[in-house]
């Protein structure tokens, strides 16, 4: 064995066990097989048996003879229909009732992929975790399928033969009693119908459930950024780089302004955040505040910058944090930007406008922006209606597109309110916890199966058209609330049509606004100044014994609604690398207090109410403040998300959703929580593996990085040479890339215990390192798939050559020749080659088969599976520029993750042209391979992130 | 002390042992025979279809190109199979009548697919295109063989990871100019060698290391 040369770099740890370097945290390390180390430990005698036994099966699986199939062709083709090439079509998916612009790939007429649309002006292609999710809603099995009736199947005409009676009652009372809750929504035709309905029937109300703005008609936040032409970003407690539906807007607009550019051109970001966020990750400056000093500190800043301030109660962190702040910003006037939360409280939304003017940001970095979606008018908030409801004012209520007996906050006692309603029907993709005490239940279709349209963030409208014909018995919503005054409701697309009529008025421009997925239509007003200001004396403090409370939804199952979908459930959170449960985040200070660790079962109690949940000691946590997620505890969801978790509703409180104060005290017992943090650990002792740069010292190389001799011949360089750069500078660790990579390749969703034993299958998981003190530590995020090294490890250790190198320099998997030793998994420096313990997919229901992408073989029991570099992809565009007799072009082949990112970190391509996008990136000094020391040579390589200068 | 073994005890060992070793060696013999067979390759098997289409009638005695029906073999991976309006372009006017034919009509009728048995087919681990072999110059009879002479089609070659090997390793042999692909009649000229060889570059065909690389067909 030749000597590994030393590494220097900044000491980086994932979690708190690894920080201090507990005896437990080594052994785990140290073992041959960390995945399978719990297994040793209980009894090697058992695990051999258990293994043999599986050995033995695994012979037989081989003995299938070749199985002759039917081939179903076309009574008529339809034109320009071909077989086995991929169709695409513009269309959106919501989320939080904004469109979400993306292009949807189908194969043989089934809807396979979804990405950003890169015709869209403001997403540019961007994705989203829920973005590339949302196909995975479409063929959930557990969707419902036809009307029900007290619970029993029914059908759309017996349906009809109902509204028509109430039909008739309302027309008399002028819809005197009917009450209609909606979703959150943006559709211009539904706010058109809405209009229209209220017209005709104008003693009915609509109402709002919207548990992801509040309870009692909040209005949207004011501000809408246009970070493009700001050098500076304050956030007070605004996670615009994390989840939401304008995080793929701002991921863009990031990544334009990291990475290698200019020091002048850079993007600055200070944010203070009530709990860590990829925001506060992102920030160049962050600082922890409880929520209840949130307002003083908008205030001490607002006073420094000339806006009109108020008594300030600020420790002198705090207070230093404010005046660094307000001297940046006021060092960049007009370029600029601070924002605050949207679940900051109205007072604090205005100081953040009035502060901005004062800078004058306003039509720069930011613009005043009326509302783009429902805004219930007064006396139609959500709490109106349970008071109505009380006060049996109620007679019909439809609840179309929400789910309120679940999201409804604890306080309200919803689901015995709904109850007492004398007619409840409920519209929506499930049969959810309001469907089973509704008298009425009807399917909807999703969004990539119905007409309707929505704007996007950015207030651009895209019309959303059906990619696949609806696979259930369901009616759209456009027409559900036209049979409200109507006995022969048009359909949805003539309803939506009818909203367009205007702007696109012939069929040509109809059809173009189709195709480009985006209709150029003027953004709506601006407003130039919103409701009067008045600053806030701050929120009550706590008691010493009081605990804060915050509220969040949770990172990858949003306010619930995407509790049923597997890829989101498994998808790693992206702070806690927890999967398949929320947690309460607390602080490192408050877990040393209350004497737990992760994992261990708190009680916290506010209100009168309490929930129980596993704890997430999280660095960065403010040290008196738990974090609470919401969207789990649901109890019919479906197969995949009934019953995991514990629901965070039950503890909000109607009047303030998103802060409360209460006591947390451990319970004595301790739950399974399955984290991905310390699975597939690099054994580098945590240095240099995540590098930054400074405008010091601008390389991210180290000593330790130069060429190694090696035993084994140099691999040429062929033509093309594939390789990928990703970017540490521009990542924003959101997970995008992770969820395309799965829908792409076909990767299975194994379950929470399988995670839990290391077993996950993603070919591209997101590594999160902290570094520094767990109190105010800095956090990085790493995505790492197969490193494609020239001298590749696990090609030396395969008995089989079943992992193979092509001349093109990829690492090749041949899973018809695996037989599944995993020795080429230990022999990998970089732990990502996955492993089928078991057969994920033969018994997957029916519907999900649909799904998986036909160019991508779908792995069987006992095959080892990693990262291809999508080498469907680069087999497409190799064969198609073999036809038109030319070489493949810079920038025809994108991977999955690369296509998906929305900061545009991941660039692919030919590293032996020079003049390619990866080449350049390559050429930069802060590119680095991972774990050089080891004389892998990697066609994957990095650029560190780059640190900032003290003076901004 | 007693006899353990009785005196025949050897001779029974013997017959034993040398059994074991008859039923051993004949199952792998068998098992490797069959592995060989043409039934396990499903070759020279006429399934039965729904229609009895003759290749040998429309493509062989009418001459109609292969691309009129399989539309797509240029553009796609797939070579595509024609929808029932194809058959009835000229169906609605010949044999109307013909009992034979009543199933297409019965899916015009009934706009329902005609549901046929697949003759040839690669492993679910093969990523084969038709596309690609076409624009390089690989007849269809390289694997199909004479369909243009077969009553009911059958697969002519064995599927086999060798089949493609040999094409793969060396293809020159294998390569027509591209205006004699679909021709069943072509004879290969005196110089074939030659022309494999100009023909290997002029449509840029790629070395043997690339074309055997196993990502070339499986990923």
């Amino acid at each position: 064995m030749r000597d590994v040369p030393p590494v220097s770099g900044p000491k980086v740890w994932r979690s708190l066990a690894e920080y201090q370097d507990s005896e437990a945290f080594g052994a785990m390390l140290k073992a041959e097989f960390p995945s399978i180390f719990e297994l040793w430990l209980v009894d090697r005698r058992q695990l051999l048996s258990v293994m043999g036994a599986s050995l033995a099966l695994a012979g037989l699986s081989g003995c299938k003879p070749v199985r002759s199939d039917d081939v179903v062709p076309f009574v008529n083709r339809p034109e320009g229909f071909l077989e086995g090439r991929a169709d695409h079509y513009a269309t959106a998916v919501l989320l939080d009732g904004f469109a979400q612009p993306v292009i949807a790939t189908t194969s043989a007429g089934r809807p396979i992929k979804l990405d950003g649309n890169p015709e869209h002006p403001a997403f540019r292609g961007g994705s989203t975790p829920f973005m590339q999710a949302a196909i995975l809603d479409l063929y959930d099995p557990d969707r419902s399928q036809a009307p029900l009736a007290g619970g029993h199947s029914a059908s759309w005409a017996e349906f009809d033969a109902q509204m028509t009676r109430w039909r008739n009652a309302w027309a008399a009372s002028k819809g005197a009693g009917l009450r209609i809750l909606i979703g959150p929504t943006t559709s211009p035709t539904l706010l058109r119908q809405i209009g229209e309905l209220r017209a005709a029937l104008p003693q009915a109300r609509v109402h709002l459930c919207d548990p992801l703005s509040g309870y009692a008609g909040e209005a949207p936040p004011p501000l809408r950024p246009k970070l493009e032409a700001a050098r500076l970003a304050v956030s007070l407690d605004d996670d615009w780089l994390g989840p939401g539906p304008s995080q793929a807007i701002h991921a863009r607009a990031w990544g334009d302004r990291h990475g290698d550019v200019p020091a002048e051109e850079r993007l600055h970001l200070f944010a203070a955040e009530t709990t860590p966020t990829l925001t506060g990750a992102k920030a160049d400056s962050r600082l922890a505040i409880p929520p209840s000093r949130l307002g003083s500190l908008a205030a001490a800043i607002g006073a420094e910058v000339g806006v009109a301030g108020a008594r300030v109660t600020l420790t002198e962190t705090e207070l230093a944090w404010a005046r660094q702040v307000s001297k940046a910003l006021l060092m960049n006037r007009g370029r600029s930007l601070l924002t605050v939360g949207a679940h900051a409280p109205p007072e604090l939304q205005t100081l953040a406008v009035e502060v901005n003017r004062k800078l004058g940001n306003i039509g720069q970095t930011c613009a005043i922006a009326a509302p783009l979606g429902f805004v219930p008018q007064a006396g139609e908030s959500f709490l109106d209606l349970a008071r109505d409801i009380a006060a049996r004012h109620v007679s019909a209520l439809f609840v179309l597109g929400a789910n309120p007996v679940y999201a409804a906050p604890g306080d309200l006692g919803f689901a015995r309110l709904y109850a007492s309603v004398p007619l409840r029907v409920h519209a929506g993709l499930h049969v959810d916890e309001t469907a089973a005490i509704s008298n009425w239940h009807l399917p909807l279709p999703h969004a990539l199966e119905d007409w309707s349209d929505a704007r996007s963030p950015d207030g651009l409208a895209t019309i959303i058209q059906p990619v696949v014909r609806p696979m259930y018995d369901s009616r759209s919503l456009h027409e559900i609330v036209a049979g409200f005054t109507s006995d022969q409701p048009p359909t949805a697309q003539t309803l939506v049509r009818q909203s367009w009529a205007r702007q696109l008025a012939d069929d040509s421009a109809w059809t173009a606004a189709l195709k480009i997925g985006v209709v150029q239509s003027p953004a709506p007003q601006s407003l130039s100044r919103p409701g009067g200001l008045s600053l806030q004396k701050g929120l009550p403090l706590p008691r010493d014994d009081e605990i804060e409370i915050v509220f969040r939804p949770d990172p990858t199952i949003r306010d619930g609604s995407f509790a049923n979908n597997g890829w989101l459930q498994e998808l790693p959170k992206p702070l806690f690398k927890t999967t398949w449960d929320n947690v309460v985040a607390l602080s490192p200070a408050l877990a040393r207090e209350l004497d737990i660790s992760s994992g261990d079962m708190l009680r916290v109690e506010s209100g009168g109410r309490a929930v129980e949940g596993p704890a997430w000691v999280l660095p960065g946590q403010p040290p008196r403040v738990v974090t609470l997620f919401l969207g789990y505890g649901r109890t019919r969801a479906g197969r995949i998300g009934t019953d995991i978790g514990y629901d965070a509703y039950q503890l909000r409180s109607a009047a303030a959703p998103w802060t409360a104060t209460g006591t947390v005290r451990p319970t004595g017992t301790t739950a399974m929580l399955a984290t991905t943090q310390e699975h597939h650990m690099l054994d580098a002792e945590g240095a240099g593996v995540v590098r930054t740069v400074n405008p010091d010292h601008p390389s991210a190389r180290l000593e330790s990085d130069a060429d190694q001799d090696s035993f084994y011949p140099r691999w040429p360089e062929g033509k093309p040479a594939w390789g990928m750069v990703i970017d540490l500078d521009r990542c924003i660790g959101c997970n995008a890339c992770a969820v395309a990579c799965q829908a792409e390749n076909n990767v299975p969703v194994v379950g929470k215990d399988q995670v839990h034993k290391g077993r996950e299958m993603a070919w591209l998981r997101v590594d999160r390192y902290y570094a520094g003190e767990p109190e105010d530590p800095e956090t990085y995020f790493q995505p790492v798939p197969c490193m494609h090294c020239e001298q590749a490890p696990c090609e030396m250790g395969c008995p089989v050559h079943a992992t193979v190198h092509s001349p093109e320099g990829l690492n090749l998997m041949v899973y018809n020749r695996c037989i599944g030793t995993r020795t080429c998994s230990s022999y990998c420096p970089y732990k990502v080659r996955r492993f089928n313990w078991f057969d994920y997919t033969t018994d997957e229901p029916e519907s999900l088969a649909a799904q998986r992408n036909p160019d991508v073989t779908v792995r069987g029991r006992g095959v080892m599976e990693k990262c291809s570099y999508c080498i469907q992809r680069i087999e497409a565009a190799t064969v198609k520029a073999d036809i038109e007799e030319r070489a493949v072009r810079d920038g025809e082949v994108v991977t999955a993750c690369q296509q998906a990112c929305p900061a545009k970190a991941i660039s692919f391509g030919n590293l032996a042209d020079k003049a390619s996008e990866v080449a350049g990136r390559r050429s930069s000094p802060r590119n680095y391979a991972l774990l050089a020391e080891l004389g892998t040579r990697p066609r994957t390589t990095y650029l560190a992130r780059v640190a900032l200068e003290d003076d901004v | 002390m007693p006899q353990i073994f009785s005196r025949t005890a050897d001779t029974w060992l013997r017959a034993v042992a040398l059994g074991a070793l008859v039923v051993t060696a004949s199952f792998f013999l068998t098992a490797f025979a069959l592995a060989r067979s043409q039934y396990w390759d499903v070759v020279a098997r006429t399934p039965l279809q729904p229609v009895p289409f003759s290749h040998k009638h429309h493509a062989g005695q009418l001459g109609i190109d292969c691309r009129y029906c399989h539309s797509t073999v240029e553009t796609s991976a797939n070579a595509g199979f024609p929808a029932t309006h194809v058959c009835m372009t000229c169906h609605s006017q010949l044999w109307t009548n013909a009992d034979m034919l009543a199933p297409v009509r019965q899916s015009l009728a009934e706009d329902r697919s005609i549901d046929w048995a697949r003759v040839a087919r690669v492993p679910d681990y093969v990523y084969f295109r038709h596309d690609i072999h076409i624009a390089k110059g690989i007849a269809c009879v390289e694997c199909h063989g004479r369909i243009d002479r077969m009553p009911l089609t059958y697969r002519a070659k064995a599927f086999e990871m060798k089949f493609c090997l040999d094409c793969h390793r060396d293809p020159a042999p294998h390569l027509r100019p591209r205006s004699a692909v679909y021709d069943f009649d072509w004879k290969p000229p005196a110089n074939h060698a030659v022309l494999g060889r100009e023909l290997m570059s002029l449509y840029h065909i790629k070395s043997p290391t690339e074309l055997t690389s196993c990502g070339t067909c499986h990923r």
